[in-house]
This record gives structure tokens, sequence and C-alpha cells, in this order.
């Protein structure tokens, strides 16, 4: 199911994951040294902290950069495919749900990754439907949680 | 000592709308442990929002979701035994004895030892629980903010050495939890900080937001990696009763296992795959005379089925006394309880008693419940383990975005969960645990605003850290705790060598 990509390669992933991580340490030190204000009723100031974090996120990621651990393996192909699906339907149920309603956004969503995860069209659509309305009755009705009907249907 | 919380507390518990609410708590908790890969951090995360929209009165929630956690740690030993997939992190260990005994054909009186060593740990530890808060919170009073900075120091440390195997990505988890913390209005200077000029950040992250993101976006992108990779559910036949000889048997491990758990849970941010992991080694180590731990041994079932519900209930006293959450989904709690704009802490104890009794109380009504459900009903909830993942996991994400959406109604918010989602994915990919993040949010500001409180005390010296007696007790714990397990695997493996040193010597006398 899993594919490996072999121990040099996840240390690689490591590598890249250290580094990303002393970038973001730099980025974020960066924008601490810029943070404005005029007074502080402390001695320390408003700047301190996040740059001592700073700091300490960069020395962290040099410890792991230079001891990568390797052990995880990442998906390929049609999986890594698969995995990215997820949140591009979720992505599409936020932006279709004021539009269109919560009714079909969450449809889609739910057809789509229920064929993700192996179930036929027959049983993906059928589930889909049917947790649609299952979860607006007990939001709608058992929870009072306010669901948009969708602008464009003018509900 | 003075009790009398907890009879506030019970009176609290007991109202009709309260007891319903811990029993959905109980059957939701056990019904996210036995599914497997869902776990009580990631229930929790998920309930938290509808709790929070619901309107209930923070003891009310409070009551759900520790009714949840405990349930959840009962719930996670039946995928453990049934399925050898754990329900949750704290599980592992069940499954190490708990399936071979299925396996066996035993599965019914493994559900049955199982569910009563919870009850046992559960109960324990609530006992502890109900002693130790009020003591501990009575020692915190004495707490400045410097002491308060050095117990988050102490509890990073802590966390650092016992969560996980790799220290550094626990701690780089810490960081980023404390840096989204600082996102947004600063209270003291009033600046804005790494909002870039977003309104929407102007308050920081959402708690929410943040928890859903990291627990449960990431959670159904693992799920499809590891999805049923050629296990079977065990039916259970034969006996369902357990033998009175085997619960005897097992009564030592299951009181070891509880104690062990309840220390660990105490520990800042050390949970129950902790606990039961550490309970298990022992257990192992002090009854496995015979070499039967691992084939199916009702002693290396009972050890961390004790302590994870153990653990769960420890976790409450720093949570509640400290502020400090003892376990990762103690965090998530305390996140929810900030929510309501209580600040936790010793002052909760004489500030709120009906909030802090009533969710003890409410934990001791729990356990009888659940040992309730979970012994006579317990095959409904393993009925669970037939749900596929094409109903599951789109149930989650439906959940997720509603979630969301209705504490803040706003897209803008749910697409900010998705970032935090996929970074979460890409962080777990790597090895990272999500928890020290979500410690490293709840703790930032608590343990900035405490620092920079206490130089403003002391006029920028910096050694009022160092200056009172409970200080430097803290730093000393927080050096030790950091580097014992270092120089403890030092030990083994200098023995490791010796050994195999001595291996080769004789191999070599032989050839």
């Amino acid at each position: 199911m899993t594919t490996s990509t072999g121990p040099r390669a996840s240390t690689r992933s490591d590598r890249i994951g250290a580094i990303v991580l002393l970038v973001l340490a730099l980025l974020y030190g960066l924008e601490a040294s810029r943070i404005a204000y005029s007074f502080s009723s402390d001695p320390l100031g408003p700047r301190v902290f996040p740059l001592a974090l700073a700091g300490l996120l960069a020395l962290l990621s040099l410890i792991y950069l230079m001891r990568p651990s390797g052990a995880e393996s990442w998906p390929r192909g049609r999986l890594l495919a698969a995995s990215l699906a997820i949140p591009a339907l979720v992505l599409a149920a936020a932006l279709l749900l004021e539009p269109l309603g919560f009714a079909i956004a969450i449809t889609v969503m739910v057809v789509g990754v229920g064929r993700i995860f192996g179930a036929s069209w027959r049983a993906a659509l059928i589930g889909g439907v049917a947790q649609a309305a299952l979860w607006f009755v007990i939001f709608r009705y058992l929870l009072d949680v306010y669901l948009p009907g969708g602008s464009l249907l003018g509900l | 000592m003075d009790l009398s919380y907890l009879w506030t507390g019970f009176a609290v518990a007991l109202t009709p709308t309260n007891l319903l609410i811990g029993f959905i708590g109980c059957f939701l908790g056990t019904l996210i442990g036995a599914l497997p890969a869902i776990g009580p951090i990631n229930g929790i995360a998920l309930l938290l929002p509808i709790a929070y929209t619901l309107g209930l009165p923070a003891e009310s929630t409070m009551i759900l979701l520790a009714a949840i956690y405990s349930g959840a740690e009962y719930g996670g030993r039946i995928s453990s035994i049934l399925l050898n997939v754990p329900g949750d992190a704290g599980a592992v260990m069940t499954a190490l004895d708990g399936n071979p005994l299925a396996r066996q054909g035993r599965a019914g009186e493994a559900l049955m030892i199982s569910g009563l060593s919870s009850f046992v740990g559960g109960i324990i530890g609530v006992i502890g629980l109900t002693f130790f808060a009020p003591m501990l919170s009575g020692l915190a009073i004495g707490f400045g903010p410097a002491e308060y900075f050095v117990l988050m120091i102490f509890a990073f440390a802590t966390l650092g050495s016992m969560v996980g195997d790799q220290p550094v990505k626990t701690l780089i988890g810490c960081v980023i939890g404390l840096m989204l913390a600082t996102v947004g209005l600063d209270a003291t200077s009033g600046a804005y900080r790494f909002t870039f000029n977003e309104p929407e950040l102007g308050d920081g992250i959402e708690f929410v937001v943040l928890v859903i993101g990291l627990f449960s976006i990431s959670e159904a992108m693992l799920m499809l990696e590891h999805q049923a990779s050629g296990g079977s559910i065990i039916k259970v036949t034969g006996r369902t009763l357990a033998r009175w000889a085997d619960i005897v048997f097992c009564t030592g491990a299951t009181l070891r296992g509880s104690i062990i758990g309840f220390v660990v849970g105490v520990l800042p941010g050390t949970g129950a795959s902790v606990s039961s992991a550490v309970s298990y080694t022992t257990e192992k180590r002090i009854s496995d005379r015979e070499g039967t731990f691992g084939k199916g041994d009702m002693r290396g079932l009972a050890s961390p089925e004790a302590a994870n519900n153990s653990t769960a209930m420890g976790a409450f006293v720093p949570m509640l006394t400290l502020g400090v959450p003892g376990s990762g989904t103690t965090a998530v709690m305390l996140g929810a309880l900030m929510l309501y704009n209580i600040q936790p802490g010793p002052q909760l104890f004489t500030e709120r008693p009906e909030l802090v009794g009533g969710l003890i109380a409410s934990l001791y009504v729990g356990n009888v419940l659940l040992l309730i459900l979970n012994l006579p009903f317990v095959g409904i909830f393993s009925r669970v383990l037939l749900l596929p993942n094409w109903i599951l996991v789109p149930g989650i994400l439906v959940l997720s975005v509603v979630g969301v959406y209705s504490t803040h109604a706003s897209v803008l918010a749910i697409l900010m969960m998705l970032g935090i989602g996929v970074v979460g994915w890409l962080l777990r990919k790597l090895g990272f645990d999500m928890a020290p993040i979500i410690l490293g949010f709840v703790l930032g500001r608590v343990m900035e605003v405490n620092l920079r409180n206490a130089l403003a005390i002391s006029g920028g010296e910096i050694g009022i850290l160092f200056s009172s007696t409970i200080s430097i007790v803290l730093w000393i714990m927080a050096i030790a705790i950091a580097v014992l397990p270092y120089l403890i695997s030092r030990r083994a493996k200098a023995r490791a060598a010796r050994a195999q040193a001595e291996l080769q010597g004789r191999a070599s006398q032989a050839g």
C-alpha cells in the first residue's frame, strides 16, 4: 500500500523540512524585529519573546538538519494525487457552501471523498445524499446550527 | 482536607441536564475510541465547536468533553483487541496481548478484563485527582509570574524528554505552537504582531480552526495511506464472562498500571501513549517469567488499559490547578476553557468551584456509566468497526467544515483550517506529533505574559527567574527530566555494547 522510497530519499525530505523550518525561523525573526510599537508598560516589549522563539527554532532546526531521522515514506503517484484530492474537495465544499448552499456543497464533498476511499459510484452517490440529509437534520433541527441555504438558489 | 468543592460538584454533575450530557459524552467517547485511528483528541477537536455553538455553560461543556475523553480511553481497547488496530495512541500496547487473546477465541474475556481494569484505573485516577488537585492548587497560590514562567519551561522539558522518540521534533512542535500564539494584538503594548494588516488575524489564530485543521484534515489524509491493510475483525465467540481466577490474576498488574498511569498523567504534557508504554514494559519486567507477554497474557492487557484510563484522570490535575495541560487532550480542553474567557490557574479552585467540582464529580459518574456501557453493551460498540472509511472519513470532514463555519460564520476560516491541515499533514509525514503544537499554542500567551510581568516587577532584572525556592526547584526538575533519559539511554547503550563484546569474545573462543 505505502510506497517506500528508501532511506536516502527520506533523509532528504527531513533535510528539506529542516531547511524550510530554518527559513521560517529567519522570516519570523525578521518580521518580529519590525514589530511597530510606541510604548510598552514592561521592560521587555513585544519584540523580545518572538525574537527568542525565532532563535530557538533556528537552533532546533539546525540540530534537526544535522541529525535527520528518515522514518517516513511519502505517497507517490495515484496515492499522492488521492491524498491531495481530499483537501481539494474540502476546498470545493468551502467555496460552494455560500453560493449553492449546504446540501449541494456537502453532497459534492461526500461523494468525492467516498470515491477516493474506494466506494463504487452507486454507493458514493447514495452515501453522499444520505449524509447530506442526515447532517442537515442533525445540525439544523437537533443542534440548531445555522447552515447556508445557498444565495444563488435564493434560499 | 477540605473536600467541600466535591460536594458542590456532585450537585452540578447530578442535575438531569448534566447527567444526560455526561451520558451522551460517554457514549460518543466510547464510539470515537472504538473507531480505528480516531482518538480522544480528534473527537474532542471535532465536537468542541458544536458544544460551543450550542451555547452550553462552561461546566456542561467541560463535562461533555471530559466524558468523551474518558470514554475514548475505554473504547480504544475494542479495536485493539478485535482488529489489532489501536483505536488511539493510548491503546497501542493493548493490542500486544489483546489481539493474540482474541485470536485464541478469548475475545469476550479479553474485553471484560480490559473493561474492568479500565474502570479500576479510572476510579483510582479520579480519587487521586480529588485529593491531589486541592493540594497542588494550595501550593500554587505561592506562584508569582516568575514561578509560572519557569513552570512552563518545566512543562516543555517534560514534553521534550517523555513524548516521542525524537525530542528535537517534539520541541520544534512546541516552538511552532508558541509562535502561532504570538499572532495578533499584544495586549501589553497595543502592537499588532504578525497580522500582515489582515483584520481577521487581529484577535490571533482561532483555536477551533487550528485544532480542527491539525487533527482532522491531516488525519483524513493519513487514513487514506493507512487504510485497512489486511486486518480482519475477530468475532466475539465463546465465553464473554471472564473467569474469577483471571480477574484475581490481573489485580496486581491493574493496580500497578493505575498508579504508573496517574503519575505519568500528572506530569505536564505526557498522555496515555507514554503511560501505557511505561506500564506495559514495567509489568513485563516484573511478571513475565514464562515469556507469555505478547502472546496473549491477561496481565499484559490489564496493565496498559488501567494505565491509560488513570492517565486521563491524572492529566486533569495540572490542567485544573496550574493551567498546564497534563496531556494533548487536556490541552485542547484548556483551549476550550479559554474560549469561555476562563483563565485556568490556582484561582480556578476558589473562584469556580462549581466548574472544577462539577468536572471531577462527573468523572466519578462517568466511570460508572462507562463500566456499564463497556461490559454488557460492548457488542454495540464493536459494530462500529464495520463502518467503512468511505462513510467515516466524509463524515469527519462534514463535522470539521460545519464546526469551523458555525463558530465563525466565515468561509475564510474554513480556508485557514485547510491550509493548517495540509501543513499539519506534511509535518506528520516528517514524523512530527501534533499535540506539542497545541500545547505550545495554549501556553504561549500565558508564558510570555508571565515572563514580561516578572521582568516588570524586577525592573528588567533577569535574576527574578531564579530568586525563589519554588523557581529553583522547578529549574532543577526541568534540567533533571531533560537530562535523565539521555543518561539512561547512554548507560543502556554501554551495557548493550559490553554484552555484544562479550558475545563476540565467546564466539571467537568457541571458533
